[in-house]
């Protein structure tokens, strides 16, 4: 393993410092951007960053620290710092956190990839990108064209006083594009693919699957054209949402719903609770009988697979919610202790400097059986909306109001005119329980989520919310603007 | 020399000009950050996270004739430095030509000071010194019969920018907090201090203000959604200010027409008592004196007295749309242009406490939470309440109330509202408690 003398150091000194368990992560991080903008190059950057750190839990209590210096005299200070900083966490009260075991695992993994990202030139892929631009703004009326794409390219090697030593190679892409149309008195935009672009885990075959060029110009012509429609109906009536909109549904009311620390108020103060409390576990009806979520961190594609988690957890499948009803969190080590449920090795860190801590991993909603037509069929007056453009949910994760990109009618059955500004509101159990149709396999899409936000000090994730377009019954629509 | 760079900009001066050396573009820019970052959080009255980070980053903007690239590192030795000079030539070979680009700043006459930025028993705060700040808010909050959460972070900050032109800038600072969540059954209370130097937060006089909120908020009552007089406290009109400077304080948006000011500038956007404007060297703040691509940061008025003034610019900007460059880039390469950092809104005539003693039938709004925009051109919002809601009858608060979700117009509310006389920094910003009549809450929860 790769600074494998280094770690045992840092494990010995922390261990010697009182920890009963320690890990150690080394880590350098890659990200190429590149985004251009009405033609012009906007942003094209290159920046990698690259150090270690220490976590020890000394009597129950947990201390990190972590350097971007691998120098020998930092690694030995920083080991035992972590183990000073954790005497500190046990000097306020008596509560002792305890670890779920993780096992003892000596393995490598790396993302599958088909066409590595460094075989394509950097000319060739701003080339892509500007050609796609102009496409966007051969629609007549676009005031901003831009397209971006990210290249990501992670290292890492763990180890910990119980044995394991990982080391993993994970490649993570995405790219957009975004078309902004400006009227009189109104602001319209449109992204694809879907809300935040497609990323995912893999190579430059996700950017070329991401079909930009192809798709640049009906963007361009949805942004231009939004500004003309009529808004959006307000009202309670029955919609029917992208998957691209479902994956943010599905991140915000049951992602972050069902992640541990959450429910057991480690969140508390800042990203909030959760009404998905652990007396619920088994019995809840979350949804209707054809809902079934899982986190599973194996999914081929999705953008958090890995092999290991960031606390030394191999990547596995955790049913969460199975036809409808509650079964199972996103737990850490620590907190699936406390709770008495199996890990879900979800536990990440931004990069290697920042404390690991739960993040909502592949939360997949399993597809059904309905073709797009058959969703949309026996709707007599209706709203089929697609693409996310705002989104709130209160602290427990109950009250959610969405906002989408672009509308469309649904009238006896048929999808009918644009509508603008379309946006819908709900209480989360209620409305999945309103849930009658889900998308079949083939229009269900790993949609990736790059810059999930959590913690403090605030940390961004890569998570995923696998999804087919669904139909919803009796939901309220056009509250923004209805007030 | 690890320990040096979050404190010391002569040390991080020394590895831009290493970079700077090395550089054969036509025009180099050198950006680097290093900090020392602490932050111990707590939840049910023990602390669950605690962490110390030491980090460090170089960004090298290069410029081929009209063509930019930026490549980064946080290896700082000359071997890595040199590397990274050359890839970020290399990148900017990549590009074409942006007709636009004016060349780097090169203004390097003085920048006003910042006042007392540096503290430094504050950069040096030991992982114990802030567990005791933990027990005191833990003892006041224990004793109420709640729990409590949050954190205390310490942290100190050096940015240094150099360019191939003359410009050479650098700035020390730390920054502390203090982040509290008072959480009973039924009820929770928020209370938040920021300071240059740790020693001017109190732990105990946060922890007792977030305790009260959670027991006057007790058993709290439902609201019917409708129009109702708000009092929103610091922390809830911040989000506000936060908003109105995404979509609308910078050049990019005006420039593009999407900003609530394209084409309002001189006229009527929000009440004759509001004025916005930044201004990095308030005393309650945190600001520092040049951007990131070394200009002076100027004081910008953005709106005065409810007219629309101005927006903020950086080099780029200035020279597109022939104003002043007002010092206000982000980091290279930014693709969301300039933006204000450091939000002040003067303070109104009266204390808070009259402000609520002439509400008739309101609402006061400690908190808010997860506001996202609906509408970009009417600054239409949705939010959340949260941690400290509470109904005014006749001129008093009586009891909590459960908590409610939002549809709002910020510049609406802005031609509707009054000020508070108490400034108070609320993260980067300094503002006063704000009173809004007719404000719209929609739709409300089971929870306080």
């Amino acid at each position: 393993m790769q600074f494998e003398a280094e770690a045992l150091r840092a494990l010995d000194i922390a261990t010697a410092r009182g920890a009963q368990y320690a890990d150690v992560r080394f880590g350098i991080v890659r990200g190429e951007h590149i985004e251009v903008r009405n033609g012009n190059v906007a942003g094209l950057s290159d920046a990698s960053s690259s150090g270690f750190s220490v976590r020890a839990l000394v009597n129950g209590a947990w201390g990190f620290a972590s350097s971007a210096s691998l120098e020998s005299a930092e690694i030995d200070r920083v080991a035992a710092q972590a183990a000073s900083i954790a005497r500190a966490s046990g000097s306020v009260s008596r509560h002792r956190i305890e670890i779920a075991p993780a096992g003892k695992f000596i393995d490598t993994y790396k993302t599958p990839v088909a066409k590595d990202p460094a075989t394509v030139p950097a000319g060739e892929r701003v080339a892509h990108l500007l050609a796609a631009d102009k496409e966007i703004r051969a629609a007549k009326g676009v005031t901003v064209s831009r397209a971006w794409m990210d290249l990501w390219r992670t290292t890492k090697s763990y180890a910990s006083t119980e044995g394991s030593r990982v080391e993993q190679e994970l490649v993570q892409s995405g790219c957009a594009l975004s078309a902004l149309a400006v009227g009189e008195g109104d602001v319209q935009d449109r992204q694809y693919p879907g809300t935040a672009g497609l990323y995912q885990s893999g190579g430059y075959e996700v950017i070329e699957s991401a079909k930009l060029l192809e798709n640049a110009r009906r963007t361009g012509e949805e942004a231009v054209a939004l500004l003309t429609a009529e808004q959006c109906p307000s009202g309670e009536m029955d919609i029917v949402l992208s998957g691209d909109q479902m994956s943010l549904q599905i991140h915000e009311s049951i992602g972050h719903a069902l992640e541990l620390d959450r429910v057991l108020g480690w969140e508390a103060n800042f990203s909030g609770l959760s009404f998905a409390t652990l007396d619920k576990i088994g019995a809840f009806r979350y949804g209707s009988p054809i809902v079934t979520v899982v986190c599973d961190m194996t999914c081929p594609k999705a953008l958090a697979t890995h092999g290991y988690d960031d606390e030394g957890t191999r990547a596995t499948s955790v049913d969460l919610i199975r036809n409808g009803i509650l079964v199972g969190y996103m737990a850490g080590r620590d907190t699936a202790a406390a709770a008495g449920v199996r890990c879900a090795g979800v536990v990440r860190a931004e990069y290697w400097g920042r404390l690991p801590m739960i993040r909502i991993g592949n939360v997949n909603l399993l597809p059904g059986s309905a073709s797009f037509d058959e969703l949309l069929d026996g709707i007599k007056q209706g709203v089929y909306m697609e693409s996310n453009r705002s989104w709130s949910i209160d602290d427990k994760r109950l009250n959610f109001q969405f906002g989408c990109q672009i509308g469309y009618e649904i009238k006896n059955g048929r999808k009918g005119r644009l509508r603008k500004n379309p946006t819908y509101a709900g209480m989360t159990p209620a409305f999945w329980a309103s849930c009658d149709a889900i998308g079949d396999a083939s229009q269900w899409v790993a949609w990736g989520t790059p810059n999930c936000g959590k913690g403090e000090p605030l940390q961004t994730a890569r998570s995923c919310q696998g999804a087919s377009p669904a139909r919803f019954r009796n939901v309220k629509v056009g509250v923004g603007y209805g007030k | 020399m690890a320990s040096e760079y979050a404190s010391d900009g002569a040390a991080l001066a020394r590895v831009l000009e290493t970079a700077l050396a090395a550089s054969r573009a036509d025009e180099t820019e050198a950006l680097a950050f290093a900090s020392e970052n602490a932050l111990t959080r707590y939840t049910h009255n023990y602390i669950h996270e605690n962490m110390v980070e030491r980090n460090w980053q170089l960004s090298v903007r290069a410029v081929v004739g009209k063509r930019i690239g930026v490549a980064g590192t946080n290896r700082f030795d000359s071997g890595n430095v040199k590397l990274v000079v050359e890839r970020a030539t290399e990148m900017a070979r990549l590009a074409p030509e942006d007709p636009d680009f004016p060349g780097l700043p090169s203004d390097a006459s003085p920048c006003d000071e910042a006042p007392a930025k540096y503290d430094d028993a504050t950069a040096h705060l030991a992982p114990e010194a802030r567990a005791r700040a933990v027990e005191q808010i833990v003892d006041v909050i224990r004793g109420r019969g709640l729990y409590a959460a949050g954190y205390v972070s310490t942290r100190s900050d050096c940015v240094a920018v150099a360019n191939s032109k003359g410009v050479r800038r650098s700035f020390a600072g730390t920054d502390s907090a203090i982040n509290i969540k008072a959480i009973g059954d039924t009820s929770s209370g928020y209370a938040e201090g920021y300071a240059r130097r740790f020693a001017d937060l109190s732990p105990s006089a946060l922890a007792e203000r977030a305790a009260r909120k959670a027991v006057d908020s007790k058993s709290p009552q439902a609201l019917e959604p409708g129009e109702y007089t708000v009092i929103l406290e610091p922390p809830a009109f911040r989000e506000f200010l936060i908003y109105l400077t995404w979509i609308g304080f910078g050049a990019q948006p005006y420039e593009q027409g999407s900003s609530f000011m394209a084409g309002k500038l001189g006229q009527k956007i929000a009440g004759d008592n509001v004025t916005f404007r930044d201004e990095f060297a308030h005393p309650l703040g945190a600001g520092i004196p040049f951007d990131f691509e070394g200009a002076p940061r100027r004081q910008v008025t953005l709106i005065d007295s409810g007219i629309a003034k101005d927006v903020v610019y950086d080099s780029y900007y200035a020279a597109k749309l022939k104003h002043a460059n007002t010092g206000h880039a982000l980091p290279a390469p930014n693709t969301d242009g300039p933006m204000p950092l450091n939000i002040v809104v003067p303070a109104g005539a009266k204390p808070v406490a009259d402000l609520i003693r002439s509400v008739d039938r309101g609402v006061l709004v400690t908190r808010t939470w997860y506001i996202r925009l609906v509408d970009q051109k009417q600054t239409l919002i949705t939010g959340m309440t949260r941690d400290g809601l509470f109904r005014i009858e006749r001129g008093e608060v009586t009891h909590g109330l459960k908590n409610m979700r939002f549809n709002e117009s910020i510049l609406g509310a802005l031609n509707r509202c009054e000020l508070s006389r108490e400034l108070v920094r609320s993260e980067s910003h300094v503002l006063p408690a704000a009173k809004i009549e007719g404000f719209h809450f929609t739709s409300g929860t089971e929870f306080g």
